[in-house]
């Protein structure tokens, strides 16, 4: 079982501009994690880096599991799919197997991507290409993706993005059984903040440089929509001055 | 026909080949290097006057070339080689060197019209063996990377985030795409690679919509075009080349034309 993630004093610098700066915090196993913050903050990156894909040039991540080594699931924020594309939703979510040097699938393996589309809610959409899905199925066949090598973490990268709030919820409520029943711990990056108020046990706000994190009603409120999204660029430093506080003191002080 | 050991050879070859061009056709056309499948066979073709010029065998000079030229676009990446300027820069350039190559050394004529538009008559059990070792080789290193290949060809993004080395995936298929048209050029030559290596694919695309059904429908296509294209030669002396061409070209007319009646029809699970 994992027990935490730790992300410890990590820095990304991408021509020398600095993307994550000194950036620590702890995700606990089976937690919904949140991260928000205003476009090119970082957040991608950050889930870049606790996947491996990207090396820190300071800091690591470190996963303290109890039996095996960490698996983790990610699905990736953009992914161009052709309407043309020509493949079946289920053969879609097999490519996530853990590839092997025989071109067929194994009868265990056809069972795992069966579990997977089950437990993703998306079985019945298995036989169709995946190119003239919708974007709300679509996403599940990503995540069922990423579930089929039975990973203890999902990282989703904006995955409710361009879904409609009826889609975004179903998403969201899946993606919390997940957590709950499986014991799956969720990072999710999402701009949406009423998603993150319900679904997140904490958040983590970034934006260049500067990071608070706590619970959604700590780190969220309504002044901090206005930030993220009506904000212009001189009035943010003033305002991130205040994300500087200790936290802890944080609401308090906010605005 | 077949009493002739030629026509046996020709079959032998041409099938293998056809099979192999189906099979890795699929992933050419999923991964968009048509283009670079067809300036391969151009490399190839200055690769084989080389060989000649200098002396060697011309299945020598094309691996050499187009297996170079395959490490030399990896490593510069593929992206920039999607580009058509590159592709005809590249392309051109490798054609006039070949001619170079071709007025350089004595014996042309007959060696630049098999390989430029391919023969088949040649053939000889040296040449079979050759052919069966080769293609034989790209198919099974197809079928024990298939699911890397399928996973970075039809998913790139989710295959890096799987953690899959797509710079080794990509410059491994260069390599296997060098080799097979090294093969294909001795049958239908320099010009018509394109014929077997993505017509087919192409055509497969609008009768199927799994991978695996695409690649069926691709090696089935091709291959009977082969046989058409040989049939149709033998007893009309016509270039085997032009047969093998009419033949894909209306598989591929034939498929749209099939795409757009099922789209008509609204076939359910298949809305378009
Ligand atoms: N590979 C890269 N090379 C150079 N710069 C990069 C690279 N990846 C990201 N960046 C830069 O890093 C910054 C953060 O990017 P990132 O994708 O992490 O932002 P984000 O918070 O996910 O934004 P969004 O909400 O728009 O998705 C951006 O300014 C981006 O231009
Ligand atoms: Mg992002």
């Amino acid at each position: 079982m994992l027990r935490h993630i730790r992300v410890n004093d990590l820095q990304v610098s991408f021509n020398g501009e600095e993307i994550l700066n000194h950036v620590s915090f702890d995700v606990a196993g089976g937690e919904m994690f949140a991260i928000i913050g205003p476009n090119g903050a970082g957040k991608s990156t950050l889930l870049k880096v606790i996947l491996g894909l990207i090396k820190p040039l300071g800091g690591k991540v470190s996963f303290e599991n109890d039996n095996r080594k960490t698996v983790i699931g990610y699905v990736p924020q953009s992914r161009t799919i052709d309407e043309e594309t020509p493949i079946l939703a289920k053969d879609f979510v097999s490519l996530g197997l853990p590839a092997r040097a025989v071109p067929w699938l194994s009868a265990r393996e056809r069972v795992t991507v069966q579990k997977a589309m089950m437990m993703t809610e998306c079985l019945h959409l298995a036989d169709k290409p995946i190119g003239k899905l919708s974007g709300g199925e679509r996403q599940r066949i990503f995540i069922a993706q990423a579930m089929v090598r039975q990973p203890d973490v999902l990282l989703l990268d904006e995955s409710t993005a361009n879904l409609d709030p009826n889609a975004q919820e179903q998403m969201m409520q899946l993606v919390q059984r997940l957590c709950r029943k499986h014991g799956i711990t969720v990072i999710f990056i999402s701009h949406d903040l009423h998603v993150v108020k319900e679904y997140a046990d904490r958040v983590l706000f970034m934006s260049r440089g500067h990071y608070e994190i706590g619970n959604s009603d700590e780190v969220l409120n309504g002044k901090a929509t206005e930030w993220l999204y009506h904000a212009t660029d001189e009035e943010k430093p003033k305002t991130i001055g205040l994300f500087r506080e200790p936290a802890g003191q944080l609401t308090d002080h906010l605005f | 026909m077949f009493q002739y050991d030629f026509m046996q050879h020709a079959f032998i070859a041409g099938t293998l080949v056809a099979l192999m061009c189906g099979v890795i056709g699929v992933f050419v056309i999923a991964r968009s290097l048509s283009f670079i499948a067809h300036t391969f066979s151009h490399i190839g073709f200055a690769g084989a006057s080389f060989a000649v010029y200098v002396g060697m065998d011309p299945l020598g000079g094309l691996l050499l070339f187009t297996l170079l030229s395959a490490l030399g676009i990896g490593q510069l990446g593929v992206k920039m080689f999607r580009r058509d300027a590159s592709v005809s820069v590249v392309l051109s350039l490798f054609l006039g060197l070949g001619i170079l190559f071709l007025s350089l050394s004595d014996k042309q004529a007959n060696f630049t019209e098999t390989i430029l538009f391919g023969s088949v008559v040649g053939i000889d059990m040296q040449d079979v063996w050759q052919i069966v070792g080769l293609t034989a080789a790209v198919i099974l290193i197809l079928a024990a990377g298939y699911r890397w290949l399928k996973f970075d060809s039809f998913d790139q993004i989710g295959a890096e985030a799987a953690g899959l080395p797509i710079r080794w995936i990509s410059i491994g298929f260069l390599l296997l795409m060098a080799l097979a048209v090294s093969v294909t050029v001795q049958i239908v030559g320099a010009l018509l690679v394109f014929a077997l290596m993505t017509v087919p694919a192409a055509a497969a695309r609008c009768f199927s919509q799994s991978i695996f059904g695409m690649i069926v429908i691709s090696s089935i296509l091709a291959v009977l075009g082969v046989w058409f294209g040989l049939s149709m030669s033998f007893y009309t002396n016509a270039p085997v080349s032009f047969f093998i061409t009419s033949f894909e070209a209306a598989a591929y007319f034939i498929g749209i034309a099939y795409r757009y009646w099922l789209a008509r029809r609204r076939v359910p699970g298949y809305q378009r």
